[in-house]
This record gives C-alpha cells, structure tokens and sequence, in this order.
C-alpha cells in the first residue's frame, strides 16, 4: 500500500554543509580556523590576516573541510 | 433538521431500519463495485502512487530551479557577462554526449575519449563564452556547476517520463518502479544541490581527497612543475632520494584533467620504467560502511567513464609496471559536496601509508609516479 500523505511531506530540507578553512601560520605553525571564503583552496598562501598568536601575517590554507557535528556543537 | 437527523439515528425512534438499510446499501454498492470492476483496489492505490509521485516530482522540480538560479546567479556574479546567461544556461542543460556504438567494439575506448573529450572542450568554451571574465580556473569551476545543473535536468526529465506515461496509461507496474527508486533519486537530487553551492563558491569535495593527498604530498617540496596533458600537471618531488612523478588535474578550478594520458605521456618520456605506479581516488562506500575508511589494493583507482584507467593498465601491461591503488570511501552524496571532516583526515593518513609504501618498495635512485584522481575544486598547486 502507498503510504499516507502525512507521513511523507514533513522532512525538512537538509541545511546545506558550511566548510571551515585552517590556516597554519608560517612564522610561528599555530593552525587556526574561520568559516570559509570564497577564493579560498588548500596550499594557498594568504597575506592579509593576521595570526592571532604571532601577530604574523603570511599563513597557508591547509584544510577545508565540515567539521563533523558532534565537535561543532 | 438535527431533530429529524438524530430521531432518524436513534434506535428506538425506528431510525435503526433506516439506518441498516441505508448501510447494508453501501455495503452492496461496493460489493457490486468490486465484483464488476475488479481492478477498482488497484485503481485506488495506483491513484495514491501518483499523487506520492506528483509530490516528489513538485520536490525535484524546486531543487533543478534553486540549482538554476545559483548557476545563473554564480555566472552573472563571476563572468559579468554583458547579457543575460539565463536562456544559453538553459539551452547548455539540455546539451547531450551520444555514446559511440558499441557494435564493433574495436578501438571503442579511442572513440569514448574523443567524444568525451570534444563534448568537454565544448562545454568548457561555452561557459568561458557566458562568463567573460572570469579566470581560467573559474571557468572550470562554472562549467562544474552548469554540468550539475544538466544532471538535475536529466534526473527531473526521467522521472516527469515516467510519471506522465504511468498517468497516461495507468499502468501500475510502470508507477512502481519509479516509485521504488524514486526516495533515492531525492537523496540524489539533494546532494546536487549542495554540490552546485559548493562548485559556486569554490569548496573542495569529497572526490578532491586524491588530489588533496597529491597536494599534501608535494606540499613546498615542488622541484619542477609542467603540464603534461589537457588540465593535467605532473609535480616532481623527491623523497629520501627517491624520484616522485606527481600527477594530478590543475587546481583550484574544478576540473578532473586527463590523468590516464598524462601518466601516459609522463611514464613514456621517462628515461626508465618507474618502480610502481600508485592512484588515489575516492570510492563509493556501501551503505553502514564509515566514511573515510581507507583501502589498499592493487590496480588502477580511478572511476569515470574508463577512458583513464584503460590506458594506464594498458601502459603498466605493455611495460611490467605494478599497479598500486589506494582508496577513500564516501557516499555519492559525500562525494560531491562539501568535504567532510573524516575525509579530510583520511586524506593524512593515506599520505602515510603512501610515503611508506614508496620506501619500501621503490629503492633509492629510483622513481615512481603518484597519481591523485579527483576533482581539484578547492585544492591548490601549492
Ligand atoms: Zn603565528
């Protein structure tokens, strides 16, 4: 038998997966996270932020992924 | 009237024989309908089938629009074209590859490739002709992105067939089997959405773990880098005074690249045979299986239409180069949107059973080249 109507439209759409990017700094190696941006990709050399330990400013993307849930939450 | 209404249903007004006879005439009038009509049940359900299926069909319909609008939105925001890319967005999803004819299969995997290939260059101008300014890379990515969204249109067109005929016809057998696929193709459908959003903003996917270990791997130890075939890099690094020939599709922009011809290419102008070739790819994982389980074998790891395997088995063949491949299991869905966490770190681990395995069995002086299989999105030359 098909099954009955209600049971069928009330799963939400799922929310679509919000990447974080680790940068590793090149002065000092501390590796820090923010959410993602847009032109970002891993191995790529950033220069305008600043490493919140060191104050540095050269780092380089070395991950981007979604973090698992359990961790982000 | 409700005087008359309860009178006519209380048992000891006399409502009671009208009440039976009323029911006892329902019950015949349905007793008569299955009797002569004995397929009324199946109608019944083959009615609720379609109204389930019209459902799922509206469901898919909104996501093909919302992947439509992020292409259109994402083509407008990175090429500025001077028109609107709307209507050639539309005329590219309904573009089609005719596979060759299989009849005579001699020289088949030559006739695939061409077509492929064509169809791909193809795709790749168009786009690069909607999106004038964007960047090379971005380009790839955008043809990405219009290739998802003639995924969708193709999935959404398949199950609106089958819809409208199994209406037509009211065949209930042709209902059920799009019914019975159909929870899947939602999945399916879902996945592409998140896909167009992650190709739209440049977001490594779960298939870009084979280039992500090529990357780590090469990571600042780069001593010569050069193009080999169309998209396709080789990256030469050494490792203990080991050789390594890296292999992999140009990133950041989205694209695969030809890695069966570039090993091709790269092992054939070698001055002598590489100890090993190793190819790293993603897998398909079965249902209950973890992701970003690792698995090594022998072979060549690398999906797709064939093209690419075949010439590197037909290369290790003709020359005794042994095959080793290691994989990164993921579900369709993982594969291409965002790339999870647990792919990621798997990504780590395989670089070091990677970098164990060439000490191990390639001796120093010798070379061996590393083949990471994927889509680039997200993932740098270094
Ligand atoms: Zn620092």
């Amino acid at each position: 038998m098909s099954e009955p109507s209600i049971m069928m439209g009330g799963r939400s759409r799922e929310r679509t997966p919000e990447p974080l990017t680790f940068l590793k700094c090149l002065s000092c190696g501390v590796e820090n996270s923010r959410p993602f941006k847009e032109n970002d990709y891993v191995l790529k050399i950033v220069e305008d932020e600043k490493c919140p330990k060191c104050g540095g400013t050269r780092s380089k993307i070395v991950n981007i992924y979604v973090p698992e849930k359990k961790e982000s939450k | 009237m409700v005087v008359l209404f309860a009178a006519l249903l209380n048992p000891s007004t006399g409502g009671d024989n009208i009440l039976s006879l009323l029911l006892s005439l329902v019950w015949f009038a349905f007793l008569m309908i299955f009797f002569l009509y004995p397929s009324f049940g199946q109608r019944m359900q083959l009615s609720y089938m379609l109204r389930d299926l019209e459902r799922k069909l509206n469901k898919l319909k909104i996501i093909k629009d919302e992947i439509n609008q992020i292409t259109v939105e994402t083509i407008k925001r990175v090429g500025k074209p001077e028109k609107d890319p709307a209507p050639d967005i539309n005329r590219l999803s309904e573009f089609f590859i005719i596979q060759p004819e299989s009849m005579d299969p001699y020289g088949l995997v030559y006739k695939l490739e061409h077509i492929l290939e064509t169809g791909e260059s193809v795709y790749e101008q168009e786009v690069a002709k909607l999106a004038p300014h964007a960047t090379e890379h971005q380009v790839k990515s955008l043809t990405n992105l219009v290739e998802v969204l003639r995924g969708i249109n193709t999935i959404y067109r398949v199950v609106r067939h089958y819809y409208l005929l199994g209406k037509k016809t009211a065949n209930i057998y042709m209902v059920l089997q799009i019914q019975m696929v159909l929870p899947q193709i939602i999945e399916i459908a879902e996945s592409y959405r998140q896909a167009a959003v992650a190709f739209s903003k440049g977001q490594p996917i779960g298939d870009g773990v084979g280039p992500l270990v090529a990357a780590k791997l090469v990571n600042g130890m780069e001593k010569e880098r050069y193009e080999i075939a169309k998209d396709t890099v080789v990256q030469e690094i050494e490792l203990e005074n080991r050789k390594v020939y890296v292999v992999r599709a140009i990133g950041p922009g989205g694209t695969v690249g030809r890695p069966g011809e570039g090993v091709k290419q790269l092992v054939e102008k070698l001055p002598e045979n590489p100890k090993l070739i190793i190819t790293i790819d993603a897998a398909l994982k079965l249902e209950g299986e973890e992701t970003g389980k690792i698995a090594e074998g022998v072979g060549v790891a690398i999906g797709g239409p064939g093209v690419d395997k075949y010439k590197i088995e037909e290369l290790a063949k003709s020359r005794g180069i042994p095959l080793y491949a290691f994989v990164i299991f993921q579900s369709i869905t993982e594969a291409i949107t965002p790339m999870r966490e647990s792919i990621a770190k798997a990504a780590d681990q395989v670089l070091e059973k990677v970098k164990q395995l060439i000490l191990e069995k390639v001796k120093s002086g010798e070379s061996v080249v590393v083949a990471g299989i994927g889509n680039t999105i997200g993932v740098g030359l270094g």
